[in-house]
């Protein structure tokens, strides 16, 4: 019953579940969140307090269910299926928040913030970007000075994913990335910051998002923020390491979006293709046609077959995996967006519309050359990781 | 309370079925499989039946070797443990219920919840079948269930509205769409049930000669429907009612 894309029969009856609850629960409201720009929270908290997604790679004993990256693949290539913007809040949560949590955090920070966040009562997120420092990362201008038994935090993080879970809501818990002591240092440290710290707030949710519209984006302001030094998650100044473990598995769930933006693309146009006639003739006997349907099913697998091979062999508390889960994510993000605007054009006129679903998986699918890395940062990551290397095993 | 519940593996009501070329069965190549939608109102009543009263579920299933994942679901929802009757041949619903009269003999349940029909043959005969063979009252096309004192009370949907029927346990119920909304087999679930129990018979364990009695001689699609038209006149309507229709 296992397969390359199931290992177990676990991970079967996981991507069945996840699947059913997408097609009878996510994919039903995507199209009006995207329009009106709305987080769904009622549904993302069942994706915790009902199946159990919320903390698919945290250990049992804080709440998780203790599976590997695998499972997170196919979690997102699921949902990303039904509804990336959905999807996307998903793994900020559940990638950049939990799992960073349950790999770099101590058990005291685990014990007190895992249950909540995988059974959906907290919604959390991670502070990486600001507005200054993208790809960048280490010009980041977030400072975090030592005060007593506190650390003080001041700055701006800038495209923060469940940053907002409403127009003028906070999330709920978010690990924010700051420099130690001083801007010019190199040394990043990680701190926890909850909702209603004194001077932690909102800075602004961000409007008029191409796609990726059913998820908040926002800028979070940090002004004198005083955390206490319980909130500091592993050493200080030792931030980078973690960075790095958590960048992995994020690249290759944000690759399995894609994956799922592809399938659910090539379902559409393949279904169109065959029931639409054009000079007397379903369109998939039109050799134009069937390269679009072709060069996408070859594409999409050659990518899953690489996204699931990454995922075997990474382990999540490790790092050292960055050629290939930037490799993957590389790949797949303009695989997924070539995709949907194949179908796009398979459909026509049909496809530049809302009702066919293709158009917004080809707004959200940019989103993936950009967030998490862009692919000309995955372009110098991977020459470099590449350029130590003088044969290839 | 000791709860049976059965489970059939089916063909994705949701795919396209293909007929073979030489109309012996339906092609599998392919396929994808699934829990019959309504077993999964039955083992959602058990779980919430356990809930109220505790007690014990059984989860059963009639079928191939593969079958053990369609009782692995039901396990993820929250059964306690299987009972895989292991056959690779295509029953008919009077071997499956003579099956499943020896497995209930051996349980000895207090009740018994079924699917009304499975959504790939729509026989709705199996739980009909069993009662008979076991001696017990039946309450089909149940939308309601209520337990106490070793009656259950059944709402019934029933051709122009429903009804109400009383029952003394053990009994057998088959369950409709209204029952109840079944849960999603949650990761938690899906992770516990790997350590439940799954026995294997076959129906020769059980004693049951399992050759069919009714055969299926040959599978035929239906007719394919024609595309509608639109008439510009109901002149022209009556005309194509008289001369395509054959209507009036
Ligand atoms: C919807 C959305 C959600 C996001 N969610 C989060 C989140 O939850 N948390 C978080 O921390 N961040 C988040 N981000 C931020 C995201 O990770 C950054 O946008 C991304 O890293 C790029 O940074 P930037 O936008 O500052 O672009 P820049 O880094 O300024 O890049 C601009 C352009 O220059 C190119 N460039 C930059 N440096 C080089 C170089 N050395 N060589 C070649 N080209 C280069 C880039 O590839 C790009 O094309 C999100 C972004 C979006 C849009």
């Amino acid at each position: 019953m296992a397969d390359f894309f199931n290992p177990t029969e676990e991970h079967k009856q996981l991507r069945e579940m996840v699947r059913s609850f997408a097609e009878r629960e996510v994919a039903p409201q995507a199209e009006e969140h995207d329009r009106a720009e709305r987080f769904n929270v009622d549904l993302f908290r069942r994706l915790g307090s009902e199946l159990g997604l919320l903390g698919v790679t945290v250990p049992l004993e804080f709440g998780g269910s203790g599976m590997d990256a695998t499972a997170a693949v196919i979690v997102h290539e699921e949902l990303a299926a039904a509804d990336p913007g959905f999807c996307l809040a998903y793994l900020a949560h559940s990638m950049l928040f939990v799992n960073n949590l349950a790999v770099n955090g101590n058990d005291d920070q685990r014990q007190r913030i895992l249950p909540g966040a995988c059974d959906g009562t907290l919604i959390g997120g991670m502070c990486m970007s600001e507005p200054n420092a993208g790809t960048d990362v280490l010009a980041m201008g977030t400072v975090a000075r030592e005060d007593g038994d506190h650390f003080v935090l001041d700055g701006q993080k800038m495209w923060i994913t469940n940053g907002a879970i409403s127009d003028s809501e906070l999330g709920d818990v978010f690990l924010v990335y700051a420099k130690q002591e001083e801007r010019s240092s190199r040394a990043l440290s990680l701190f926890l910051v909850e909702k209603g710290t004194p001077g932690f707030s909102l800075g602004q949710k961000i409007h008029n998002k191409l796609g990726m519209r059913a998820s908040t984006t926002a800028e979070l302001v940090f002004d004198g923020v005083r955390v206490p030094k319980e909130n500091l998650v592993s050493a200080p100044g030792g931030a980078v390491k973690s960075m790095m473990r958590n960048l992995a598995i994020e690249r290759v769930t944000l690759a399995a979006m894609s994956l799922g933006i592809a399938r659910r693309s090539i379902e559409i146009m393949n279904d169109y293709a065959r029931d639409r006639a054009a000079f007397g003739q379903p369109l998939n006997r039109f050799g134009q046609i069937q390269r679009h349907i072709a060069e996408s099913y070859a594409e999409y697998m050659a990518g899953r077959a690489y996204t699931y091979q990454v995922a075997s062999q990474l382990s999540l508390d490790a790092f050292g995996n960055r050629l290939d889960s930037d490799g993957v994510k590389l790949y797949c993000s303009t695989m997924g967006k070539n995709v949907a605007d194949r179908a796009i054009q398979v459909l026509g006129g049909y496809g530049y519309v809302g009702e066919y679903q293709v158009e917004r998986l080809w707004r959200d699918a940019k989103l993936l050359e950009i967030g998490g890395g862009t692919i000309e940062a995955h372009h110098k990551n991977m020459t470099r990781d590449l350029s130590g290397l003088d044969k290839l095993l | 309370m000791k709860i049976v519940t059965t489970v059939k593996r089916v063909t994705d009501p949701d795919m396209k079925v293909k007929i073979k070329p030489d109309g012996t069965g339906i092609v599998t190549d392919g396929v994808e499989y699934r829990m019959n939608y309504f077993d999964e109102y039955g083992v959602e009543e058990a779980i919430r039946l356990k809930q109220e009263h505790g007690g014990e579920i059984v989860v059963v299933s009639v079928g191939a070797d593969a079958s053990t994942k369609e009782i692995r679901t039901a396990l993820a929802m929250g059964a306690d443990r299987g009972i895989l009757v292991e056959t690779d041949e295509e029953l008919d619903s009077d071997a499956v219920a003579r099956v499943l009269a020896e497995v209930i003999k051996e349980e000895a349940p207090d009740i018994v919840l079924m699917g009304k029909q499975s959504v790939d043959t729509d026989r709705n005969q199996a739980g009909q079948m069993l009662a008979a063979y076991l001696g017990y009252p039946q309450a089909t096309f149940a939308f309601e269930l209520k337990v106490a004192d070793g009656w259950a009370t059944v709402g019934r949907e029933v051709d122009g509205g429903t009804s109400t029927k009383r029952v003394k346990l053990p009994a057998i119920v088959t369950a409709d769409l209204r029952l109840n909304e079944p849960r999603y087999a949650s990761l938690p679930g899906i992770i516990k049930a790997k350590r439940k129990k799954i026995d294997r018979k076959t129906p020769g364990d059980l004693g049951v000669d399992t050759a069919n009695r009714v055969n299926v001689l040959q599978y035929e699609a239906p007719e394919t429907r024609a595309a509608g038209q639109i008439v510009e006149s109901v002149d022209e309507l009556i005309e194509k009612l008289r001369t395509e229709a054959k209507a009036l």
